[in-house]
């Protein structure tokens, strides 16, 4: 995918975009940029997420305690005690180190699934469109039933399958949601190809697979990024569902929605164990959507664009 | 009419039969046998493995192949018998089914009539007052509000009004006051999908001419509004409430498993986590069918509604389709003189949104 990026940012107009923060770059991507950065809400929140993503990585340095450390005698310690500053949970796990490790639980596979997904739906959509016939109508037809499944059942179904392993989780989830993404890149493609300067490209001899990943891809990179920009939430959301399920990545690895379901049989006396996963998981679904906005608006692709 | 319905019909009998045997084929995958299952799936569970056994050894035979066991399922889902569970062995699968879907629906129609009393007025509100604050501030809101799984609405409001103010309960199944929780909270997101499908409906309908010879002819604002714009602008809604509706009826997995309502969710989570075969073929089967009927039915009530929606339009390989002068609204933004091409390529992505559990 950057190698694709790249390819589109016809040679240094990306830079000179980026750099000069004017809409006058040749490239799809460094017009889009130019015009994101100026919506503050949308950079913050990009902000927001680059944070959180360091956070996870440097989760074993900045948490305090591990995760999975169990202290019975020090159960339901109450938010800033004594060295717990979001208390701890029913079996005296430190919160704090369990809600930064499951950031990256969240994040790894939010962001895993989606690029899966957004991987096979190239593939399909850029074949479907390009040779359509069987490969078309296949797409379509497979699309009809994939809907006749409610949403993330079909996830569901798939981990029962495959056990509960991380990797299980992010091959269940992107199976269930790829279908949307391949439509939508077929769709971009089909449209692109219409355009004149593809003719022009065709007529000088252009092969047709040159044309796809060359011209065809880098013009269809902003609905791309606006539906990866809310497929990642989805990702999330259809992983912590899975967790609340019980179908989640296994303990004592913590998830929010482990954290969240676990938490939930203490609620009454114990409200803070589902404060803390409950803000961070909101926030970073609010964040990844005003991204998305502000990409939809910076490649002004229509609402319909939207998978 | 009729040779358009024997169609539709066709293909829901394919879709349905597509999707038990994806189902049926992916549980093959599992380790073990119909009948390997049935015994570890009773006696883990503590059922009675003695009577479930012989009966579901009867009925599937523990060396029959897996296509004879697909078959013996099928015949049994069609004629309404499909036998008992391996989780609860004293009752039939039907039994169980049909025991779920009135909690399910008791969630799905009150937060579908909730949706609609609320969503509507905000877009048509949010339309009126176009570019005003009203208008930025409720779409800003309405997005955020859609991003967040219904799931965390719940949370939220069992924090105010269980942990908070102790007067809703925290989980169960015994009451009405049992279901305002989980009704309020399945009923955000599409509250917000829908005002902001209202919003462009509405202004949609604004820009068409007919609304300014109803103000030449002396109408007031709020006539015009009522009677003419919010009329026309309502019938696209029924391809978005039927399909809304046939999400909260069927898709309330995640709220039925936290909150601990015997839903149809539930009953399928539960069949997924027990590897209970016969429950499982026969939940999922019952949600495509409900889907794929509600789509039916929508598709069927548009184009009664609205003459101008063909038959042949409408039944591609899709569930609903928005009505074409929807999709081209871009092309009459103000601003643009020119009115651009509207994309009718096979390939105008007209995909719908789709409402989170």
């Amino acid at each position: 995918m950057s190698e694709l990026m790249h390819n589109a940012s016809t040679g240094d107009a990306l830079g000179s975009a980026l750099a000069s923060g004017t809409s006058g770059g040749q490239s799809e991507l460094g017009r889009g940029w130019a015009r994101f950065k100026h919506n503050k809400l949308a950079l913050g929140s990009l902000v927001f997420i680059g944070l959180l993503i360091v956070v996870a990585l440097a989760a074993p340095i900045l948490a305090p305690y591990s995760y999975a450390e169990q202290d019975l005698t020090n159960r339901f310690q109450p938010l800033f005690s004594d060295g717990h500053l979001l208390g701890t949970d029913e079996l005296g796990r430190d919160v704090f180190s369990r809600l930064i490790y499951s950031l990256r639980t969240a994040l790894m596979i939010g962001f895993a699934a989606e690029l899966l997904a957004l991987a096979i739906a190239l593939v399909i959509g850029m074949w479907a469109a390009y040779r359509g016939g069987r490969v078309e109508q296949w797409l379509m037809a497979f699309t009809d039933v994939m809907y006749a499944f409610p949403t993330y059942l079909f996830a569901v179904l798939l981990v029962v399958i495959m056990g509960r392993s991380p990797l299980a989780i992010v091959v269940a989830i992107a199976t269930a949601t790829f279908v949307n993404q391949a439509r939508l890149v077929r769709a971009q493609v089909l449209k692109i190809k219409t355009f004149e300067f593809i003719e022009a490209s065709r007529s000088i001899g252009t092969g047709g697979v040159a044309i796809t990943i060359r011209h065809i891809l880098p013009n269809a990179v902003g609905p791309l990024l606006v539906a990866t920009s809310f497929g990642i939430p989805n990702a999330i959301i259809a992983e912590s569902g899975l967790a609340i399920l019980g179908l989640g990545v296994a303990p004592p690895t913590p998830s929010w929605g482990g954290m969240i379901v676990d938490g939930y049989g203490y609620v009454l006396g114990n409200p803070q164990l589902i404060v803390a996963p409950l803000v961070l998981f909101g926030l970073t679904m609010l964040a990844f959507t005003w991204i998305g906005d502000g990409l939809r608006d910076a490649f002004d692709t229509s609402e319909e664009d939207r998978a | 009419m009729i040779g358009y319905l024997a169609r539709r019909l066709v293909r829901l009998i394919l879709s349905l039969v597509a999707v038990s045997l994806i189902t049926f084929g992916l549980l093959q995958l599992v380790p073990g046998s119909f009948a390997d299952l049935a015994d570890s799936g009773t006696s883990d569970l503590g059922g009675d493995s003695a009577t479930s056994g012989s009966e579901l050894a009867q009925r599937y035979g523990a060396d029959v192949p897996a296509w004879e066991q697909y078959l013996t399922f099928m015949r049994g889902a069609v004629t309404l018998d499909m036998g008992p569970s391996y989780r609860y062995p004293q009752a039939t699968v039907e039994d169980l089914i049909f025991d779920a879907f009135p909690v399910s629906l008791s969630l799905a129609v009150p937060a579908t009539l909730l949706t609609l009393l609320i969503a509507i007025p905000i877009g048509v509100l949010a339309a009126v007052k176009k570019d005003k604050l009203a208008d930025y501030g409720s779409i800003f809101t309405l997005t955020s509000l859609q991003a967040l799984p219904g799931y965390l609405f719940a949370l939220l409001l069992v924090l105010i009004f269980s942990v908070g103010l102790g007067v809703l309960p925290v989980r169960g199944w015994s009451g009405p006051e049992y279901m305002i929780i989980p009704v309020v909270a399945l009923a955000i997101q599409p509250i917000a999908m829908l005002a902001r499908y209202v919003r462009t409906s509405m202004l949609e309908e604004l820009r068409e001419e007919y609304v300014i010879a109803a103000h030449a002819k002396g109408g007031q604002r709020r006539t015009v509004l009522g009677r003419h714009v919010l009329r026309n602008s309502m019938i696209p809604l029924v391809t978005i409430v039927g399909p809304i509706f046939a999400q909260l009826a069927t898709g309330t997995v995640f709220i039925e498993a936290l909150l601990g309502i015997p839903g149809l969710g539930r009953l399928f989570t539960t069949a997924a986590r027990t590897r209970d075969m016969p429950l499982l073929m026969g939940t999922t089967l019952f949600f495509a069918l409900v889907f794929l009927l509600i789509n039916l039915i929508v598709d069927l009530t548009y184009s009664l509604l609205d003459p101008r929606i063909r038959h042949e339009q409408s039944s591609s390989w899709r569930r609903t389709r928005r009505p074409l002068r929807l999709r081209a609204s871009k092309s009459r933004e103000p601003g643009t003189d020119r009115p651009a091409a509207p994309d009718r390529s096979p390939g105008a992505s007209d995909t719908m949104e789709v409402v989170r559990p």
